[in-house]
């Protein structure tokens, strides 16, 4: 009944636009009696009100943004989406409801104003007037930068450097997509050979097939490195949708090159490509034209808090960081509050969330697995794991049991001689006949893995829908001659290698506290949520950190179940799922497709390709991982695999944000070893310092992009950044266009120059223009509006006349440059027009609440798919450095080893305090330390150090020390050019921490992004002392003792380490 | 037997609470004891206990209900047609508080403060001694006091006690003297000295936003040197300009714990009026007898 009256009242009050309800006679009653009557308040009308995403961090909340006269005046959360509300409002409220109700929004999200309007923005185009990191710059206008940069030639000459410097143009080498494919297709031939001589002949061959175009290449005798285009890299920090598809629609398709790599290893690499191997299918590979494993996809799992009764935090930041305080924090405090939810913090650090914790495990920095193989011992032995859910060894076992997923725990695998858990059994092991399995064409054969179905070998095969298999769990035996065991028995005797108490001393922490957490983990049914994040990546045993803790959430099968595991869920904005209405999968007219190794050696294996020559290779291959940020620029100032010529870098701060930056500062200080470096961004900071051009791009309140969404939000979502501000960068001609200077505008002037395919007034395939940037991204909302289906039934509402009134007022204040009504309809055309503008004036498309949530207890947006527990493919390939296969099951593998898989004796040299970084919610690693807002919550960050620690060493608070490590001994920033910045921060003595280690947050001491003195135009541009503050101390990270150049790294799942570097801390003053 | 323990919990809990009340209401703010207790790292013994819990299962039940943020803004809307003056209270919820200062800064935004001016800052302590660590989180917005003491100080009657609850400020009638600063004992009152946040950068103090006008108190202010309220005492008024449209205070709406409540004491159906009278609400300094009207929930 109050349901009932909650509903009407919701049509009436705060939905229908409220503030017009408060009836004359009440107002008056009102004037008379309140100390003041109703004012002037325009923020909050739906004409002053535009909707987007906020890029504070990734969370990508939506956001409003309440404008005054055209300037962002406030922002808060977007009260239609599950970021900002729980239950948030409904999508097809109005847009006066909407702009009447405000949603939550963090700290960083009310103060991204002050990141838009930051004095130290650029709006020019910079070029570097002396040395590479110098400080000296001069504006130059946009038409020179890129004549420059097309052509190359002595560029410099004015600062009395005559090197010639590569012109773009030289490097799009192979332009022709059809011998590019023939290229590739003969590079796969030469990398699928095994044998010496043969593999020989086939690059013999490859050099006469291709003999018209050796010039292409950029070696003939190794045609596996690819065509020159791979000599231009573009590598970035954040980027989103719809900038992605962008940008490569420049660099991949039109340029050509295979070099296109982000940052996630900087982030939570191997949390990411752990899920990739988890979630690699056994099925029909197409390009294969086999049965492999395929379709991995990088991704991962977060704890779904709408419905967990028990939650583990593993190295994840829950109420600071982590894809979701503003979405998540509530769910916990209204859930803990009520004594629904209880949740466990492990962390060394007691971090804000062991506030509401009931209990905070402290275990030493690295040995996560420990807990998790301890746990998984616990819950074995104890028989609390779900044995219906791991027996269901294929799909339709899966829907028998009222599974959405299954996994391969009782699979049978190989052993070889060395008793290595090899291979999976297969049917030709034993004998038995493939499978005939049909696919898109005919039948294909399919030599299935085995389980013992009560002990009868049986035949999987892993996507049936019609023949369940129900493996038995626990197989140690020999069959055929051959020794097998199940995978759960695999995983057994891992787990069993040390008892509870030797996994709890390796840990640091009780056994109880295993018991404990693995009692409370297994009470719960499928409620209990594991969350895991770059606390358990970012060490070198990363991936195994992270498998034995998803390894743990199969014990119970919490996959796709509310309160379990969960994934992302997007809507599609590339025309995918409907083709069309614009498929831009189709839509290039001249599409290439590179290929090659790329700069990082990433997706391949060493052995395969011609540059092998033993082990150690000169530079780790990341077989399983991609976007290995660490490895781009060292390995360009390597030149292994091959020197880098131009390299292109955008929004991304790699010398700031990655441990033992300073390598990378080395690395891009020599225009002789990285020949061009052309950066884009709206500040320039630590890392674009040595760029050689600065373009200035546009902030997230100006530009456009589909932010997507996390693993945490289980409503399927696609937030849209769109502009809602007049652009602050000065304004070029592109295409007889004008446009805000922007990524955009940099790449689309290079193309126009050059004459690519892709861009102008044929753009597009079937002759549509592609002259702005809204040419392109009005196709992916036209998309995203008219939704995944062919005939159109999932399309958004129309926008009604009053709708098409408000989105063009509440734009009156973006220039033609940005906003061009006329234009715009042209980009999407008359039939999509009302829809697009729908979508835009909710920022996005967004589920309803409820639709989220399956009436089985599992939620709307599966998997769906099977968990690997066992990972061949990975058990199949070899760590270059160590000539190692990769182990294929959960394990715990010491932290703090070096290339070759050695570990790092530090501690025996006086370095005893494990370094460790976190995050507080007022600050992001590299770009908000110009939100004055934020640093008056927090002027300065320190160095955290246990009570016990700073008795034992002396330190007391407010003291200042200075960082020092094994490989940076002197404690300071190398900053070229004979600058040096010491890393000194203060002491702050702490109880919440484990003794034997210190930490500080990310985000302070800066050296750039304002924060010193720069020349531009001969003219000194000060500093803001306020943002050298506090202390950024992660050039104490240890430099990779083997490689020298670059920072630890896990050698699996590519992360760079953050977490695991032993340092001294000095007194100083 | 497991109800017998349940109701000695309750007992044990209901006494601690008592203690703990009694220390809360009685110590001065800087020493406030409020926030969960310690939570234990590396302590292990804590007996297992079967979980009391029904089945799983599909969780229509809990889909009926909207974000408490929407509830409060519909009874605000309520409370504005009543057409009697409503009396405004506001409850932190500090159980719910996660440090995380979106408050102050949303308030700060709002009211476009300047350096040196904040309405609403949130004190932050970590507690106890490793391993037995928490934190205790504290929002301290002005009190809006029924009994306030910047009030009787101010010479000039700049500063007053309105029916609905809110001390206000005149600015063009402040003198600047600073006598209020002193008398609040909560320390909600800052003094606004014309500063800027991009003061000694590029930007000079005249960023975009920075020349933005406000609207407390229903007036839009443009923020002009020597001109109100440069110069004047300055604190928080629950967002008067915005409750007049309707709309809850942002230190309400950022909150993304949900920790602040905000309504109309005067309806006894009001959220906040259920919450005031919890055993476990209380108040800041409630021995001097200023009598606020903002209340913890511990």
């Amino acid at each position: 009944m109050k349901g009932i009256q909650r509903r009407d009242l919701l049509k009436l009050g705060v939905l229908g636009g409220g503030a017009a309800l408060l009836g004359k006679e009440a107002a008056e009653a009102l004037q008379a009696k309140a100390a003041s009557v109703p004012g002037s308040y325009p923020l909050q009308e739906a004409e002053n009100t535009l909707y987007s995403v906020c890029l504070q961090c990734n969370t990508g909340c939506p956001i409003k943004v309440k404008l005054y006269q055209g300037v962002a005046a406030k922002i808060d959360g977007n009260p239609i989406t599950p970021w900002t509300m729980y239950p948030h409002l409904p999508y097809k409220t109005d847009l006066k409801g909407m702009a009447h109700v405000d949603g939550s929004l963090c700290p960083k999200g009310q103060s991204g104003i002050q990141s838009v309007y930051d004095p130290y923005r650029i709006r020019k185009v910079l070029k570097r007037a002396g040395p590479r990191g110098s400080g000296k710059w001069v504006e130059i206008p946009f038409e020179q930068a890129i004549q420059e940069i097309v052509e190359g030639g002595q560029t410099f000459a004015s600062i009395g450097d005559n090197r010639n410097y590569p012109g773009l143009k030289d490097y799009w080498a192979l332009r022709d997509p059809k011998v590019m494919k023939a290229m590739s297709k003969a590079v796969d031939a030469i990398w699928a050979e095994k044998d010496k001589t043969k593999k020989k002949a086939l690059v013999e061959q490859f050099k006469l097939d291709f003999k018209d175009y050796l010039d292409t290449l950029i070696d003939p005798d190794h045609p596996d490195l690819g065509p020159k285009n791979n000599q231009v890299v573009f590598s970035w920090g954040r980027l989103k949708g719809g900038r992605t598809d962008f940008f490569k629609w420049f660099f991949d398709a039109s340029f050509g090159t295979v070099n296109l790599h982000g940052h996630t290893t900087v982030c939570q690499g191997s949390l990411y490509f752990t899920g990739k191997a988890m979630s690699e299918q056994l099925d029909y590979d197409e390009k294969k034209g086999k049965f492999d494993w395929t379709g991995g996809k990088k991704f991962y799992w977060q704890g779904d808090l709408s419905g967990a009764e028990f939650a583990i935090f593993v190295g994840s930041n829950v109420y600071e960081g982590g894809y979701g305080p503003p979405l998540r924090v509530n769910r916990i405090t209204q859930a803990v509050t009520e004594g629904k939810l209880r949740f466990v913090v492990i962390d060394p650090r007691a971090q804000k969330a062991v506030a509401h914790a009931a209990r905070w495990i402290a275990p030493k920095p690295g040995t996560d697995a420990a807990i998790a193989m301890g746990m998984i011992r616990w819950i074995l032995e104890q028989g609390r794991y779900d044995a219906k859910y791991l027996s269901a060894a294929n799909k339709a076992a899966a829907v028998a049991a009222g599974e959405p997923t299954w996994s391969n725990a009782a699979w049978l695998v190989k052993l070889d001689d060395k008793g290595f858990p090899a291979k999976l059994l297969r049917a030709s092991d034993l004998g038995l006949p493939p499978l005939n399995k049909a696919i898109k064409e005919g039948t294909a054969e399919f030599d299935a893995p085995i389980a013992l179905v009560k002990g009868v070998p049986t035949r999987i095969d892993p996507q049936s829908e019609e023949t369940p298999v129900v493996g038995d769990l626990f197989v140690d035996t020999t069959l055929a001659g051959l020794r097998v065991k199940s995978v759960l028995q695999l995983i057994r005797e891992e787990a069993g290698k040390e008892s509870l108490e030797g996994w709890a001393k390796i840990a640091g922490i009780q056994p109880e506290d295993i018991a404990w957490l693995a009692f409370e983990f297994t009470s719960h049914g499928k409620r209990a949520a594991i969350d895991i994040h770059r606390g358990v990546s970012q060490h070198t045993n990363g991936f195994y950190n992270v498998l034995a803790w998803y390894t743990l959430g199969a014990l119970i099968g919490s996959h796709d179940w509310q309160g379990g595991l969960v994934q992302t869920s997007t809507y599609d904005a590339l025309g995918e799922k409907a083709e069309g209405p614009f498929f831009f999968k189709e839509l290039h007219p001249k599409k290439l497709s590179p290929f090659g190794i790329s700069i990082i050696r990433h997706g391949i294996k060493y052995e395969n390709t011609t540059l092998f020559e033993g082990y150690p290779a000169k530079r780790p291959w990341y077989y399983n991982a991609s976007d290995v940020y660490q490895e781009v620029l060292p390995s360009a100032a390597q030149g292994y695999p091959y020197p880098v010529k131009i390299l292109f870098h955008y929004m991304g701060s790699p010398a700031y944000a990655l441990p033992a930056g300073h390598t990378q500062i080395q690395a891009m200080l020599d225009p002789d070893k990285i020949g061009l470096i052309v950066a884009s961004d709206i500040v320039v900071g630590e890392t674009y310092a040595y760029a050689d051009y600065v373009f200035p791009d546009l902030s997230y309140l100006e530009r456009w992009e589909f932010h997507g969404s996390h693993p945490n939000v289980i409503w399927k979502t696609q937030s849209l950044r769109q502009p809602t501000i007049p652009p602050i960068p000065e304004t070029v001609k592109v295409f007889g266009e004008e446009i805000p200077l922007s990524m955009e505008a940099m790449l689309m002037a290079l193309a126009e120059k050059m004459g690519m395919p892709g861009f102008g007034e044929q753009g597009f395939a079937g002759g549509m223009p592609f002259k702005r940037p809204e040419d392109f991204y009005l196709k992916m909302v036209a998309n995203l509006a008219y939704g995944e289906a062919k005939d159109g039934s999932k399309a958004v509402p129309e926008a009604d006349d009053a709708e098409l009134e408000l989105f063009a007022k509440a734009r009156r204040h973006l220039p033609k440059s940005v906003f061009d009504p006329e234009a715009w309809k042209a980009a999407v055309g008359e039939a999509h027009w009302r829809r697009v503008v729908y979508v835009m004036n909710r920022g996005g498309r967004f589920e309803d609440f409820k639709k989220a949530f399956a009436e089985d207890g599992t939620v709307a947006h599966k998997y769906g798919k099977q968990v690997n527990l066992y990972l061949e493919k990975q058990a199949g390939a070899k760590d270059a450095m160590t000539g190692r296969h990769y182990y294929p099951i959960a394990a715990y593998f010491p932290a703090y080893l070096d290339a070759t898989g050695q570990p790092i004796a530090d501690a025996q040299q006086g370095y005893e305090l494990n370094l460790i970084t976190h995050r507080i919610i007022t600050m992001t690693k590299s770009r908000t330390v110009s939100n004055y807002w934020l640093l008056n919550v927090q002027p300065e960050n320190f160095i955290a150090v246990p009570t016990e620690d700073a008795k034992r060493l002396g330190l007391r608070d407010g003291q200042q020390v200075k960082v020092v490590s094994m490989s940076n001994p002197e404690g300071v920033w190398e900053l070229g050019n004979g600058q040096k910045k010491p890393m000194i921060g203060k002491v702050k003595v702490v109880p919440g921490l484990r003794p034997g280690s210190v930490a500080f947050s990310l985000g302070y001491g800066h050296w750039g992004y304002g924060a010193t003195d720069v020349m531009i135009n001969g003219k000194v541009v000060p500093g803001d002392p306020r943002r050298a503050t506090g202390i950024h101390a992660n050039a104490a990270m240890r430099v990779d003792p083997v490689l020298k150049d670059v920072t630890l790294s896990d050698l699996t799942g590519g992360s760079a380490v953050f977490y695991d570097t032993k340092v001294r801390l000095e007194p100083v003053g | 037997m497991s109800e017998n323990n349940s109701t000695q919990q309750q007992a044990d809990g209901l006494d601690n609470r008592r203690d703990f009340l009694a220390k809360f209401a009685s110590t001065v703010f800087a020493g406030m004891v409020m926030g969960g207790a310690a939570v234990k790292a590396e302590e292990a013994k804590r007996p297992l206990q079967l979980p009391t819990r029904l089945p799983g299962g599909p969780i229509q039940a809990e889909l009926e209900y909207e974000d408490v943020l929407v509830q409060m803004q519909r009874e605000l809307e309520a409370a504005l047609q009543k057409g009697r003056t409503p009396k405004w209270v506001m409850v932190i919820d500090t159980r719910k508080c996660v440090g995380c200062h979106a408050c102050t800064i949303a308030c700060a935004v709002e009211n476009k403060l300047p350096p040196g001016v904040v309405y609403r800052p949130v004190i932050e302590e970590q507690i106890g001694e490793y391993p037995n660590v928490s934190w205790r989180f504290t929002p301290r917005p002005c009190m809006q006091c029924d009994k306030p003491p910047c009030v009787p100080v101010c010479p000039v009657g700049a500063t007053w006690k309105s029916e609905d609850g809110i001390v206000d400020i005149d600015y063009n009638a402040c003198i600047g003297c600073r006598y209020c600063l002193t008398a609040c004992p909560y320390q909600a009152r800052t003094s606004d000295f014309g500063d800027h946040w991009t003061d000694g950068t590029p930007g000079q103090g005249k960023m975009p936003y920075e020349e933005l006008p406000m609207f407390e108190y229903g007036k839009e202010w443009k923020r002009e040197d020597h001109k109100s309220p440069v110069g004047n005492a300055r604190k928080c008024h629950f967002c008067r300009h915005r409750l007049q449209h309707g709309l809850l205070p942002q230190c309400v709406t950022s909150c993304i714990g949900r920790a602040t409540f905000f309504g109309d004491a005067n309806d006894p159906n009001s959220l906040v009026s259920q919450l005031i009278h919890k055993p476990n609400a209380t108040r800041l300094k409630e021995e001097l007898g200023t009598e606020p009207r903002v209340y913890y929930l511990v």
